[in-house]
């Protein structure tokens, strides 16, 4: 053996960045969020053509130059102060809009849907399970917002965990019956669900039939989110409520299947997806994981779903339909699956540049049928593929990450 | 020799017409290495299968320390204690190492959601040990893996694959372990290195019954106390190792002769 390997001389050495780690990935995640908030708040198509341009730079370099690839690098080992940067980027957004109706209620709303994309992570790209009934779940959440704040006089803070433990439990009543059987059963049954939910929904007159129900305003902490339209010396728009609180949903959904993805659970659920044999022979019990993966991806975006029905102040059947969950579960193939940033970046794409560019927007299903197919072709693994779990940066510090 | 660990009485496998183990009868005793061999097809694989409960035998019994496993499911199988590797190999290729290793002994390992996700510092403490333990197991087998945990499974040649299935296999301490053709594709030398590994690894678990399925005879000769012979599912041999070569009927088994 050689006693002495030339370590590799970092490109970023002439620029001593490597010395101030956090500083580099603090600024990346800054610009980053900077650029995706002008996008949100851009108004002429040249800014959006623009911004699209410079995002697409930006991945290129990070994706194909070394110093791109080491500062992407830099942001995965400071990924948790990474994620603690967003979400200080993300408050201060909203208070950059605090006025604008538009864009706080498009960063909500992105959000949201990103909350739910995870939670579809955590079932599709953990624990296997293709739920093609994402948006069912997520209108079932609404739904029940609508129902209890119409009919009862439940906190809203406890409808939010009631939406979630409804669909929760709808989940699991839809999955046990299919847990024995292999193969592609729990995804029919999905899709089923979502089918019959629709129809359901439509016919009955309770709900509202196909014209739905008008939702109550969140309000929490003796505030009517409705209702408020000045902070301080500040006139807000009454959505900004709803982007903090959203964003909040976001980062305690992000943590907590974060962290199960970091620990002996992630590693179970690997194992009950990529080979349920093995898993077996080693003690795992697949019914349980996939169980728990199920319930508690349902659960939350059950609870995302609710806070996004109280937030329009109206939810429909339209929205739950098949082609609504297959734009879900696209997002995150789209996106990378397991990457939750991946998500985010793709439910931008898919959420916001529709809004944005008009000449696309009669195209943009087809648009993004065409992205999602190019991507599956030339970049199987998503935007921002998966990275492999290292769980030595957690020996000796439980907090490190997330 | 002391009290049989592993009992398997009348084992019979059916695959439609083909009878793929017929009646067969093995004990292992703890500590005991047991050499089985066969020719290709002759149910090796297939016993594993039954034991671990994948196949649900036809008829027969299984007992494991007096505890009936017979056409138990897999995972409670496993969980009594019976560790294996397989024909082929099979490891998830885009998990690390670590990951891989750690599957083995995760059913006995804290896996409560309050743990997990709250208490971190326990946890972590726990991880904290199976590092240790992974580590030192790969390091017994080759010491490049121990350095490289943390790297795909994938990014390693077919024999560190084998020896991280290995050390998979035995990193929840588990009372049987059955090793399906563990050298295959392994040179000479490379096989006889897993063998010396695996037998200084024996030496600190001297209660570990090992069932090693192999075509080498000259690593069941120097690994095995005591060999079986399979033909068509059935025992045609039990005995020394001695004993086994010197043996007619193994011969015209292995040479192809009609019985
Ligand atoms: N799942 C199955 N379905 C049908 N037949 C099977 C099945 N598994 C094994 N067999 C048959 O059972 C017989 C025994 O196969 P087995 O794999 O146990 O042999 P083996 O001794 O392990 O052989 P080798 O040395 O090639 O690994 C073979 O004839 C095989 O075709
Ligand atoms: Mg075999």
């Amino acid at each position: 053996m050689m006693s002495s390997i030339p370590s590799p001389i970092p490109v970023l050495s002439p620029l001593r960045m490597q010395r101030h780690p956090r500083a580099v990935v603090a600024l990346m995640v800054v610009l980053l969020f900077a650029g995706g908030g002008l996008m949100m708040h851009a108004e002429s198509q040249i800014q959006v053509l623009g911004l699209l341009a410079a995002f697409l730079a930006v991945f290129a370099i990070a994706d194909r130059t070394p110093l791109g690839q080491e500062i992407s690098a830099m942001c995965g080992d400071y990924g948790g102060f990474a994620n603690g940067v967003a979400f200080v980027c993300a408050l201060s957004l909203i208070a950059v809009f605090h006025g604008e109706h538009y864009t706080l209620l498009m960063l909500a709303t992105v959000a949201l849907f990103s909350t739910a994309c995870i939670a579809l992570n955590l079932q599709l790209a953990f624990a296997g399970i293709a739920n093609f009934a994402g948006a069912a779940f997520f209108v079932l959440g609404s739904y029940t917002a609508a129902v209890l704040t119409a009919y009862t006089e439940v906190p809203h803070l406890m409808i939010l965990m009631v939406a979630g433990l409804v669909t929760g439990a709808t989940g699991v009543i839809l999955l046990l019956p299919v847990l024995r059987t292999r193969g592609h059963y729990a995804a029919l049954v999905t899709i089923a669900f979502g089918l019959l939910l629709r129809s359901l929904l439509e016919v009955n007159d309770t709900l509202g039939g196909p014209q739905g129900m008008k939702i109550k305003g969140f309000s929490a902490f003796g505030l009517d989110f409705n209702l408020i339209s000045s902070i301080g010396p500040w006139d807000v728009s009454f959505y900004l409520p709803y982007a903090v609180l959203s964003i909040s949903i976001f980062a305690v959904a992000f943590t907590l299947i974060r962290r199960i993805e970091r620990s002996w659970i992630g590693i179970a659920l690997d194992t009950v997806r990529c080979d349920e044999t093995a898993a077996s022979v080693f003690g795992l019990s697949i019914a349980r994981w996939k169980v728990v993966a199920f319930l508690i991806g349902n659960a939350v975006i059950g609870v995302a779903g609710a806070l996004y029905g109280m937030m329009n102040g109206f939810v429909t059947p339209n929205g739950s339909g098949l082609g609504d969950s297959l734009l879900m579960l696209s997002i995150i193939v789209l996106g990378g699956l397991g990457n939750f940033w991946g998500a985010v970046v793709a439910a931008m794409v898919i959420l916001v540049i529709p809004e944005k560019l008009q000449a696309i927007q009669e195209y943009r299903l087809l648009i993004f049928a065409l992205l999602v197919l190019a991507i599956l072709l030339f970049r199987p693994s998503g935007i921002l593929p998966r990275p492999i779990r290292d769980l030595s940066r957690f020996i000796g510090r439980p907090g490190a990450d997330a | 020799m002391s009290a049989p660990l592993l009992t398997c009485g009348g084992l019979t496998m059916r695959f439609d017409g083909l009878v793929a183990l017929d009646g067969l009868d093995i004990e292992v005793a703890k500590g005991e290495t047991v050499g089985l061999v066969g020719p290709n097809g002759s149910g090796k694989t297939t016993f594993f299968n039954v034991v671990t409960g994948l196949y649900k035998p036809s008829a027969g019994s299984v007992l494991l320390d007096a505890r009936d496993l017979f056409a138990k499911p897999p995972q409670m199988i496993g969980r009594a204690g019976v560790a294996r590797t397989f024909q082929r190999s099979r490891l998830m290729l885009d998990q690390s190492v670590f990951d891989n290793i750690v599957v083995g002994a995760l059913c006995r390992l804290d896996l409560g959601l309050l743990t997990n996700l709250f208490r971190r510092r326990r946890w972590s403490d726990e991880l904290g040990l199976m590092f240790e333990r992974a580590r030192a197991l790969a390091q017994r087998f080759n010491p490049v893996i121990a350095d490289r945990l943390f790297q795909p499974a994938g990014s390693f040649t077919m024999i560190d694959r084998r020896r991280i299935e290995i050390c998979r296999a035995l990193i929840g301490t588990p009372r049987l372990l059955l090793l399906d053709e563990p050298s295959a594709g392994m040179t000479h030398d490379e096989t006889r290195q897993l063998m010396d590994d695996l037998l200084a690894f024996r030496q600190e678990m001297p209660d570990l019954a090992v069932i090693l399925v192999e075509h080498e005879m000259d690593v069941i000769r120097r690994v095995s106390d005591r060999c079986v012979v399979l033909n068509f599912g059935r025992k045609i041999f039990e005995g020394s190792f001695d004993a086994l070569i010197a043996n007619p009927d193994v011969q015209t088994a292995y040479l192809g002769v009609s019985q």
